[in-house]
């Protein structure tokens, strides 16, 4: 499978785990299965919340972009695009960012671990590797395109 | 004049068509793979959404534990055909949540029509620093006659001293105290200072871990009971189901309570 079929599935993955913490949070789920950290009060605390919005409900969003960008990065039309590429990167970037905010408030600040979080800043690393390959592969593949073709032409 | 480089020049796209009845066989993978974690999480959202709710999925009790009976803080009728527990954590989010959203519309609609009496248990859990402070603090309001109010305050002011707010919650909660209309404030502060009522707490802490209560918050519903936050309409589908189940009881029309949702009645005190 390509790089980008397996950050679809991370992707997929992440927004059922986002999904599923966001039912939590408007109480469509009476209690989170956790069984070795403190999801509840890390998901009630107050900084569960992101300007007006759950974090689990960003996460998610965060997740089906990150689908939709995969799956149309598999189709022909885009098999090649560098821009997509890098598009991949930055999000994936600012994703990592946004984890290691979160996590370093869990540590800090609230005191206590939520494995559900843990997981998704698992995958949000992931897709970042991923997508730094990603990247760097379709780098390579335009280069050798010059490279095997012709020289740089005068405009 | 500059160089520019070219667009990959169009050939390439043949290299895709390759490349992509290569990889045919991993796209049919990937499909397989995807279609697979669809059904399982659509599977597991929607038993994940449905476990905690509904008497099929309330766990029945052990008939062989310690009663409730004369214990914890109590509102309502003693006519009302049904009595809710609670075992609740005054720093828990859940009961927080539960405290503010919840349970107006169950004293309003529920205890104030003498539909049910409702019960509330302290369950201090270890890993809330400020949790003991919260009970005895309720506690000593309840000498007063002010149980409900100060219960009502404290989790409306959760996030002022829970143990992440702050590492002097009494001082916190003395002050919210001295909120309440009617309230001696210094008869309180020494109630909260000279930890009076940390003897009644202990004793709802060993009643909760007697009846085997592993989370907080838990409501008992007569021989049911369901872990969690509930939202008004999972209450009242619990209550009905077991009102259903009940006998029926003589009418009586002194089960009207004039409380509004956070100034309540206490109408029978436990212990």
């Amino acid at each position: 499978m390509t790089k980008r079929m397996w950050m679809a599935l991370i992707s997929l993955l992440g927004l059922f785990l986002g999904a599923y913490l966001t039912l939590y949070h408007y109480g469509f789920i009476g209690t989170l299965v956790c069984n070795v950290s403190s999801c509840e009060k890390v998901q009630s605390s107050r900084w569960s919340m992101f300007l007006g919005v759950p974090v689990a409900a960003w996460g998610a969003s965060f997740y089906a972009l990150m689908l939709v960008l995969t799956v149309a990065g598999m189709q022909e039309r885009f098999a090649e695009s560098l821009t997509l590429s890098l598009v991949l990167v930055l999000l994936t970037a600012w994703g990592v960012l946004f984890t290691a905010w979160l996590n370093s408030l869990e540590a800090f600040v609230i005191h206590a671990w939520c494995e559900w979080c843990l997981g998704s800043a698992t995958m949000v690393f992931l897709l970042f590797l991923l997508a730094l390959f990603d990247w760097r592969e379709r780098r390579e593949q335009i280069e050798s395109s010059y490279d095997d073709d012709s020289p740089l032409t005068p405009a | 004049m500059p160089n520019k480089r070219p667009e990959p020049p169009r050939k390439r796209q043949g290299g895709v068509v390759k490349a992509t009845k290569k990889t045919s066989s991993s796209t049919r993978a990937f499909y397989i793979v995807a279609g697979a974690i669809v059904v399982l999480g659509i599977a597991a959202l929607s038993w994940a959404s449905t476990r905690p709710k509904g008497t099929d999925v309330a766990s029945r009790i052990d008939t062989t534990l310690p009663p409730v009976q004369s214990s914890g803080y109590v509102i309502g009728s003693p006519s009302a055909r049904l009595e809710v527990t609670e075992f609740g954590d005054f720093e828990c989010p859940q009961c927080g949540r539960f405290a503010t959203l919840t349970e107006p519309d169950v004293r309003t609609r529920l205890v104030n029509t003498g539909v049910i009496r409702y019960r509330f248990i302290d369950y201090p859990l270890p890993m809330h620093a400020n949790t003991w402070n919260a009970s005895r603090a309720a506690a000593c309001a309840d000498l007063q006659g002010k149980f409900w109010e100060m219960h009502d305050a404290i989790f409306a002011n959760q996030d002022r001293w829970n143990g992440e707010a702050t590492s002097s919650p009494d001082k916190v909660l003395k002050s919210v105290g001295a909120q309440i209309p009617g309230i001696n404030k210094d008869q309180l502060d020494q109630c909260i200072d000279t930890k009076q009522t940390q003897a009644k707490i202990q004793a709802h802490y060993q009643l909760a871990m007697a009846r085997k209560v592993e989370a907080t918050p838990t409501f008992v519903f007569g021989d049911k009971q369901v872990e969690g936050f509930l939202s008004y309409d999972d209450f009242k589908a619990m209550t009905d189901s077991m009102l259903a189940k009940a006998p029926a009881a003589p009418a009586d029309t002194s089960a009207k309570i004039d409380a509004k949702p956070g100034v309540t009645l206490p109408v029978k005190k436990g212990e």
